[in-house]
């Protein structure tokens, strides 16, 4: 469906994205992860027409969309500030592409209200000013907007960072929802990681204008391909020299001690798993536990190694610090770069 | 293929129509903004071919012109101590001190607002010029007095200190607001004096504001016209008023040329240090909750008593022409020449002439062909300008613009004035040879011009204050460049540009500056007429020109109070 072929955009002399390439399939959820500056929302704006890449091609169905004008790649665009237009209406706000269309009244009419039904949205808020809705309601008019025009392809620029944490996590599920309703091509653009992982069907990992890798929640997130990666998603536990060095002599797997090793702090457990052939384990000492009501995290030392772990609260166990405990992880989990 | 396809570009209506908006900005900017005063220097300094100081040596010999020199750089460094003394004084009662009755008191204040430039300055005429009310009453105190005392240098200092309170009261209140309450409560927590907390933690974050105020009233001061001109005298004339008498004579135009220069060095001078300034301070509160400021009760008794009757002093001081404006506004000569008010002499009669009798309106219809046309056209090619400085990445040609919108705030209004009088007194090419000195359009042109810096100031900001996503959303729904610009950035703009236009409306209702030098003899309007009115020799066979004019100001207070509120007032109010 969407096709970046070796594309590079420059400001100046500034290469702000460098030999992209990367395939979007039909009706896919697809997410530009990367801190901030990494050059994702610079990509998703050379595919919506805003920047022309110094080189390289977009190609969208088969067709080469590169150097077409903005209104002519029937994408739809949903800014992080909403851009929703101030002196207009909930309804002329929807209405405004409709207009440009120059479609006839009665028509523009049936289609707002049919997309207003959709994206759950009364009539009489759509009579309101757009500033008298709530963040999570103008949210739904700018979908709306941007779907009215039935585009091919719907790109969202960060459209949850404004939200407060639990409008954030109720936005999240009507967002997925509604992509699953209208089954559009999905192009999301964030630096959440949380974010990137619950919505989407596969997740680019932008580092410093270039892809690090592409692939689905589950294998960006627990088969990383590299250090970035490791590092930028998710919390993990950072394994030296001596650590590595036990780890070594208890399997058969034997890791660079030169280089650190990762493991995800869920893959650490204080309890034998009861599906590991050979586990490893490590003698710690707790030094700092964090009770945050599901789960506990705990900071452990292990042969001056700081480790963490997080375990589930069940209402009973406890560890206090300077407590003796064995560690047990399967090094299968292990990651290394 | 690509050439018909780049020619079809070329010749799109939209980039024809860019081409004929940058044809017509290139030739108001050369023709009004920079042919005018090139050519008043050109002619001032270029005689028979070569370069010529005389215009310099004549100002040198010309005792009256260097005495106005002087006066006006005096006026000018006088103004920026008593001006302050008076805004921060009356800044401090409103809103630090506890001060009763601050509310009232401040209405005194703000009437600087309504009641501004020649209408404030002829008020105060009314109050204690020869005829005017205190003198009156001085009079029948001290038989021996004067009754021209109100004349000279004080005369002028002490008008001009509480007719250009106005920048005190908006920015100064403003920056006074914006001060964290919390840093004078820690400050009080340490133990510090209220005198230490002024002078240490109030008056710093004022600083800028009150630099940048300092500024612009030695502008006011140096470019003084209207007030040397009435309060002056024969002794203490300024430069602009020199001008505009030196300006009529063809022998001594040259000397005026000269002055109007020297005004303009230092006009310039001034204006690039306060840029400097605005650029260089800016306090901003560092902390994450600020809190309002509270106002301080003044603990020591006979301190409070000093501060209260000095504020209710200037309150007086603030409110006396106005109050004498409206009354003798009902009333007729005979009282105004002698200072009387009395209930038998109360008429409407005035009014009815002026809202009935075609003599009595027209300087209304004069001044609001004037003054509104200039104000809407002024607005209409901000706009423009403001546009092509928002979306344009050409930075020579955004900086070019921005520097040719400012000339008109480097130069002071006689210099603009003086070079579309001495260019544009022969046939140009450049107007298609029209003659404009003489005609009703010059004054247009010039109050245009003159609005320029501040019309831009304002609109330009507004197109800055304006989220790029929006455009490109109406972009990536197809809509046009002007179809966007009309549907969702013009109402966006609009609060502004009315603003813009209602400001514009009301300071050249009063502009004196400009309309002394260029209005048409038989299209007089009411800044000229209530300057002529208040001479003492200002008769006529027909009305009581004295009252009438005094109609013209009430009205023109009203209309100044009302533009305020629907641009300010109902704004706070949300």
């Amino acid at each position: 469906m969407i096709e970046f072929q070796n594309v590079e955009i420059k400001y100046n002399d500034f290469v702000a994205v460098e030999a992209m390439n990367f395939t979007v399939k039909e009706g896919e959820f697809f997410t530009l992860l990367g801190p901030s500056g990494c050059g994702k929302t610079t990509t998703l704006r050379s595919l919506v027409g805003f920047i022309i890449p110094s080189k390289g091609k977009i190609m969208v169905g088969g067709k080469d969309m590169t150097h077409l004008p903005v209104e002519q790649r029937k994408i739809g665009i949903v800014f992080q500030s909403y851009a929703l237009f101030p002196t207009m209406s909930v309804y002329e706000n929807i209405a405004f592409g409709l207009k440009v269309q120059k479609l006839p009244k009665d028509e523009i009419h049936r289609i707002i209200t049919e997309m207003a039904n959709k994206v759950d949205l009364n009539e009489q808020q759509l009579n309101k000013n757009v500033s008298e809705l709530s963040g999570g309601q103008q949210q739904r008019v700018a979908i709306a907007r941007a779907l009215v025009l039935k585009p091919n392809i719907l790109v969202l620029d960060e459209p949850l960072s404004n939200l407060d944490a639990k409008l954030r996590g109720q936005m999240r599920a009507e967002l997925k929802r509604l992509q699953n309703d209208f089954g559009i091509t999905t192009i999301y653009v964030t630096h959440d990681q949380e974010e990137a992982l619950t919505l989407s069907d596969r997740i680019a990992v932008y580092n410093k204008g270039k892809i690090e890798q592409i692939g689905t929640p589950h294998e960006i997130y627990n088969k990383s391909g590299s250090r970035f990666v490791c590092e930028f998603i998710g919390d993990i536990n950072r394994l030296n020299e001596p650590v590595l060095r036990q780890i070594n002599q208890q399997t058969g797997r034997q890791f660079d001690l030169s280089k650190p090793g990762y493991i995800r702090l869920e893959r650490i457990s204080l309890s034998l798993p009861p599906a590991i052939h050979k586990p490893v384990c490590l003698k710690a000492r707790v030094v700092e536990n964090e009770f945050n009501g599901i789960y506990t995290k705990y900071t452990y030392d292990v042969d001056g190694v700081l480790i963490r772990n997080v375990e589930k609260n069940d209402g009973s166990m406890s560890y206090i610090n300077g407590q003796e405990i064995s560690l047990f992880l399967n090094a299968d989990d292990i990651m290394q770069f | 293929m690509n050439t018909n396809h780049a020619m079809k570009r070329w010749l799109s209506p939209s980039r024809l129509m860019g081409i004929a908006v940058a044809l017509f900005l290139i030739w108001f900017i050369v023709a009004f903004l920079m042919y005018p005063n090139l050519s008043l220097l050109l002619k001032t300094f270029i005689k028979d071919g070569s370069f010529t100081f005389e215009p310099f040596r004549q100002l040198w010999h010309s005792g009256k012109a260097m005495k106005s020199l002087l006066n006006s750089f005096i006026l000018a460094f006088s103004l920026m101590i008593t001006v302050n003394i008076a805004g921060v004084f009356l800044v401090m009662v409103t809103e630090y001190f506890d001060i009763r009755g601050a509310k009232i008191l401040k209405l005194g204040y703000f009437t600087t607002l309504v009641c501004h430039g020649i209408i404030l300055i002829a008020g105060y005429q009314y109050v204690y010029g020869p005829s005017g009310v205190v003198t009156q009453l001085l009079m029948r105190i001290f038989s021996d007095l004067d009754p021209n005392w109100f004349t000279g240098y004080g005369a002028v200092l002490f008008v001009m200190t509480f007719a250009i309170t106005s920048n005190h009261v908006i920015f100064l209140s403003t920056a006074l607001r914006r001060i964290d309450y919390q840093t004078i409560e820690v400050a009080r927590n340490m133990g510090a004096s209220e005198f230490r907390i002024i002078t240490q933690i109030v008056l710093p974050v004022l600083k800028p504001s009150i630099i940048a105020i300092t500024i612009l009233n030695f502008h006011t001061g140096i470019t003084a016209l209207s007030s040397p001109m009435i309060q002056g005298g024969d002794h203490f004339q300024s430069i602009n008023s020199i001008i505009l008498i030196l300006a009529g004579s063809e022998y001594s135009r040259g000397v005026a040329a000269a002055l109007s220069i020297i005004l303009g060095l230092a006009t310039f001078l001034i204006l690039t240090f306060l840029m400097r300034k605005d650029m260089d301070e800016n306090f901003t509160a560092v902390s994450k909750v600020s809190s309002r400021i509270q106002k301080k009760k003044i603990a020591n008794k006979p301190t409070n008593f000093l501060m209260h009757a000095a504020a209710y002093l200037l309150f007086v001081i603030y409110l006396l022409p106005l109050a004498i404006i409206f009354v003798f506004s009902f009333t007729d000569s005979y009282s105004i020449a002698n200072g009387i008010i009395s209930l038998d002499r109360l008429t409407l009669s005035n009014y009815i002439y002026v809202f009935s009798q075609p003599n009595g309106y027209k300087p209304y219809l004069v001044s609001l062909f004037y003054c509104l046309g200039a104000a809407v056209l002024v607005v209409v090619l901000c706009l423009i300008v403001a546009r092509i400085l928002h979306k344009s990445n050409n930075k020579l040609v955004t900086r070019s613009l921005e520097y040719a919108t400012l000339i008109p705030w480097l130069l002071p209004s006689s210099m603009i004035a003086l070079g579309l009088i001495y260019t544009y007194n022969t046939p140009k090419w450049l107007v298609g040879n029209y003659v404009l000195v003489g005609s009703i359009w010059i004054m247009l042109l010039a109050y245009i011009v003159v609005s320029i810096p501040f019309s831009i100031r304002l609109i330009k900001a507004s197109f800055f204050g304006i989220d790029g996503s929006l455009e490109e959303a109406a972009k990536s729904m197809g809509a046009k460049t002007f179809y966007t610009f009309r549907r969702v950035i013009l109402p966006m703009i609009l609060p502004t540009a009315l603003a813009v236009i209602a400001l514009n409306f009301n300071g050249l209702l009063v502009n004196y500056d400009v309309t002394a030098f260029l209005y048409h003899p038989l299209l007089q309007p009411l800044s000229i007429v209530i300057t002529s009115s208040v001479s003492e020799n200002a008769v006529s066979s027909e009305v009581d020109t004295k009252a009438v004019s005094l109609v013209y100001s009430v009205v023109i207070m009203i209309i100044s109070s009302i533009s305020l509120y629907l641009i300010y007032g109902r704004n706070s109010n949300r």
